[in-house]
């Protein structure tokens, strides 16, 4: 390993998605951000060849429509910056509903961030009421004792496998509404996304869906933050 | 009638989930003007979905413009897509505002893009769906002032009835006058139509209801306007012109959108008008004089305007931005500032030689993407009554350059059924491009991957060129035409693609056809014509059906040539290039003769100057 990739020259981020920018795609998001982070004047390095690309990676795409309080990017520094400084230059120059809330400078030779952060919690508002909640437990239950969910994206057939990607799942009434708080797990087959399996406990989409933490899991279990 | 000033956003939120890029209705996006306090509240729209109104640097300059007027508040509006309009029709939702989401129909005036003919059903699709009456003549008196501008109001009449005035020419600065006219009429009581005299005063605006059609043995069976008694309309509306671009803000465009759209860099506007004087071209004659912005203020502007926005990439953009006569200074300026920035510069389309495609390499174009020119016609004949100077010599000298810079793709430009085209100037079209992919192979050896897209679009007489009078190819015709081609072109190399000519009829129909053409927009748009433009939403047939409706036939109307001393029925509207410039040219082409460019020579006489009392602008000397 060389001196320069222990070198803290990489900024990684952690950012909101909120409010109506919850209907932007992953690549509108990435798009903002790189043009936040050139608006900025922060320094980052390019990639070479012909194309001179920032270099900067993502954490997993967050479905069209989920908000999030947990997204991260990793940014790559020609030279390493005050992270708070840093921080700071890109909330003035980021959207609000992005906006970035942490920032801290991490050696530069890591996994890349997108398939190394591969735990996620989301909260779930469901399409119905706190009096389906034991209807919906045993809905549960059901599809995890079948241990796999077909569906259609667009007009595709899809499928699932539960016994990997779904970790924990937990229902809680606030008032008249259900909650769900999801534990899941990306793998080399696939990620669960929330609205799936809603939509096949409840037969309707959830009424929001929210990321609200991301974390790499170590081979033993135990989870890192990525900050 | 007007709607009450609320957000309604709430409304159309539901659907988001639902609907096809989401992202086009959200608005906050970095730069837009989030303070909408008015009290004077004008509302600029393009009549197409988001991310292809998002680019339009015409609406950015008025959205800036506006919002720095005091007591004005601009916002935007663009057309949603089929998915989410059907929505809101099924659910009684008006059109709203991107920036508060309150209704078009609140604001006390409206103004639309007319970007070119084929949008013109979604003019009316736009007013229908923000429940503003359609003809402006029926409006209540609280209904906003609808007004229009934009590169098609050239021949505005077969929409005219929808707007109750047009601007003609630029609109930096009349665009303010108009709404302070309008703020002031609506302050002082008066009528709808005291605001619209009003507005008739101010220099390039055209107010159609004060003008009636005749028609008699002067004109085409189209007629021509003249002023309504009384209203005190002058005969001929001229242009607004601004005489230096170099007094304009040159960085207009402020908004960031989200999404992709499809043009997703910063716009620098270098240059207006063009006076290479090419005979189809009505961008040619009606944005005449040229004014080039000098290159400081360029240089400056593309800095400030990256810095803003944080775009990759940046246009320099104009009509033929390397006829600018600091392009190699500017270029080779901002190549050595942003090379390393990983930024792009990029500039529309290649002048057909060698000095071209220098500047595509120093603007560092694509090399995969590879290089676009336009030769127009395959004969010098041709290209001689088109007034297009470029000679074969010129085409072979910029293939040549090209290849030898790395290039291995070109796409070339051509036009089919242009005034006294014969076979042989279509076996051109082959041979001139057979022989780009010969010099292909003798630069980069006969294995290599050299690539020639030929594509050919149908030639669409326009008002205000000198082919105004010319009539357009018959459907038949132009297939046949195709298979001349097509025979003629052997080279496997070779890769051709032709425009669609029924969507280049109905321009032709409705370019002709005048004030009546009102009536074929809006019986298409009954039979549930809209998005024109879109391939997948194009409807021929029910196009043929609503001409058939109202008693015409398109072909008949398009394909119709017109007396060279006929009143035509844009005669009322001018850009300032004189009739008579336009009959000489239209001489000069039948028999052969090119004309110069005026801002490389001498004057050339087509009138702009004199008429307007403005010049040519140059910042250095072209060559
Ligand atoms: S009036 Fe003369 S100088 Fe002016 S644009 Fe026309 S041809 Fe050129």
């Amino acid at each position: 390993m060389s001196a320069e990739n222990e070198l803290a020259r990489r900024l990684r981020v952690c950012y909101g998605k909120d409010g109506r920018l919850a209907y932007l795609g992953h690549l509108e998001v990435m798009g903002t951000i790189m043009r936040s982070v050139r608006r900025c004047g922060l320094p980052f390095e390019v990639s070479n060849g012909f194309a001179h690309r920032m270099r900067i990676q993502f954490s997993q795409a967050l479905p069209v429509g989920a908000s999030s309080s947990a997204e991260y990017y990793d940014l790559m520094l020609p030279c390493e910056v005050n992270a708070d400084e840093a921080l700071e230059a890109l909330r003035r120059c980021t959207p609000a509903a992005l906006a970035p809330k942490r920032a801290a400078l991490l050696p530069r030779r890591m996994p890349a961030l997108e398939a190394w952060a591969n735990r996620a919690s989301w909260l779930v508002l469901l399409p119905c009421a706190a009096d389906d909640a034991g209807k919906i437990a045993e809905a549960i239950d059901g599809v995890r004792a079948r241990g796999v969910i077909s569906f259609m994206r667009g007009d595709k057939p899809r499928r699932i496998e539960l016994g990997r990607t779904l970790v924990a799942c937990e229902l809680r009434s606030e008032g008249s509404s259900l909650t769900m708080l999801l534990e899941t797990r990306s793998t080399e087959q696939g990620s669960l996304r929330p609205a799936v399996l809603v939509q096949e406990v409840c037969g309707r989409q959830p009424r929001s869906v929210c990321r609200v933490g991301q974390w790499h899991e170590e081979d033993d279990g135990t989870l890192t933050s990525p900050l | 009638m007007r709607l009450p000033r609320e957000d309604l956003f709430h409304l159309i939120e539901p659907f988001l989930g639902e609907v096809e890029r989401p992202s086009r209705y959200l608005n906050h996006e970095w730069g837009a003007v989030e303070e909408q306090d008015g009290p004077f509240h004008a509302c600029m729209m393009y009549p197409d979905v988001y991310d292809v109104g998002v680019p339009n640097l015409g609406l950015a300059i008025l959205y800036d413009e506006l919002n720095r007027l005091d007591g004005v508040s601009c916002e935007r509006a663009y057309l949603p897509w089929v998915d989410l309009s059907a929505r809101m029709r099924e659910h009684h939702i008006p059109l709203l505002s991107l920036e508060t989401a309150s209704p078009v129909a609140s604001f006390d005036l409206v103004g639309i893009t007319l970007a070119h003919e084929l949008v013109c059903t979604n003019l009316i699709e736009v007013l229908d769906l923000a429940g503003i009456t359609l003809r402006a003549a029926e409006r209540d008196e609280d209904e906003p002032i609808v007004i229009a501008g934009g590169p098609s109001v050239w021949n505005c009449e077969p929409v005219a009835p929808l707007f109750d005035a047009v601007l003609l020419g630029d609109g930096e600065g009349a665009v303010s006058q108009m709404v302070l006219a309008v703020r002031e009429g609506r302050a002082e009581g008066l009528s709808r139509e005291g605001i619209l005299r009003r507005l008739a005063r101010l220099d390039g605006v055209y107010v159609p209801s004060f003008y009636e059609v005749v028609v008699d043995d002067s004109s085409t069976r189209w007629g021509y306007a003249v002023p309504r008694e009384g209203t005190g309309a002058p005969e001929v509306v001229y242009k607004h012109c601004v005489d230096a671009l170099s007094a304009t803000e040159p960085v207009a465009q402020r908004i960031v959108p989200y999404l992709p759209v499809v043009q997703d860099r910063l716009t620098i506007e270098v240059l207006r008008g063009c006076a290479r004087g090419c005979r189809f071209c009505q961008a040619g004659m009606t944005y005449r004089p040229v004014r080039e912005r000098p290159s400081e203020q360029v240089l400056e502007a593309v800095e400030r305007g990256l810095a803003t926005s944080g775009y990759d990439e940046c246009c320099l953009s104009s009509l033929s931005t390397t006829d600018h006569s600091q392009c190699a200074t500017m270029l080779r300026a901002l190549h050595d500032s942003l090379a390393s920035k990983g930024v792009r510069i990029s500039i529309p389309s290649q002048r057909l030689d060698s000095f071209g495609v220098d500047m595509a390499s120093v603007a560092r174009s694509s090399r995969k993407a590879g290089l676009t020119f336009a030769p127009e016609a395959g004969s010098q004949r041709l290209r001689d009554v088109i007034n297009k100077n470029v000679t074969d010599e010129n085409m072979d000298a910029a293939a040549r350059n090209a290849f030898e810079n790395g290039y291995r793709r070109m796409k070339l430009y051509f036009m089919m059924g242009l005034p006294t085209e014969t076979d042989a100037d279509l076996r051109g079209i082959a041979a001139m491009s057979e022989r780009v992919v010969g010099i292909g192979r003798e630069v980069c050896g006969a294995r290599s991957k050299v690539s020639v897209s030929i594509s050919v679009a149908v030639f669409v007489p326009k008002s205000h060129t000198p082919f105004q009078w010319a009539g357009q190819l018959p459907l038949e015709e132009t297939v046949r035409r195709q298979r001349v081609m097509l025979e003629a072109a052997s080279d496997r190399a070779l890769r051709i693609s032709y425009h669609d000519a029924q969507t280049s009829l109905i321009e032709g129909a409705l370019s002709k056809m005048g004030r009546r053409g009102f009536d074929l927009v809006l019986a298409a748009w009954r039979r549930g014509c809209r998005f024109d433009a879109w391939t997948d939403q194009f409807d021929f047939e029910a196009w043929k059906q609503a001409a058939t409706d109202i008693g015409v036939d398109l072909e008949d109307v398009a394909c119709e040539c017109f007396d060279l001393e006929a009143h035509l029925p844009w005669d009322h509207t001018s850009p300032g290039v004189s009739k008579g410039y336009l009959q000489r040219e239209w001489r000069k082409a039948m028999e052969g003769r090119t004309t110069a460019d005026c801002t490389m020579t001498s004057c050339t006489g087509c009138g702009v100057c004199s008429v307007l009392g403005t010049h040519n602008d140059i910042a250095g000397r072209r060559s």
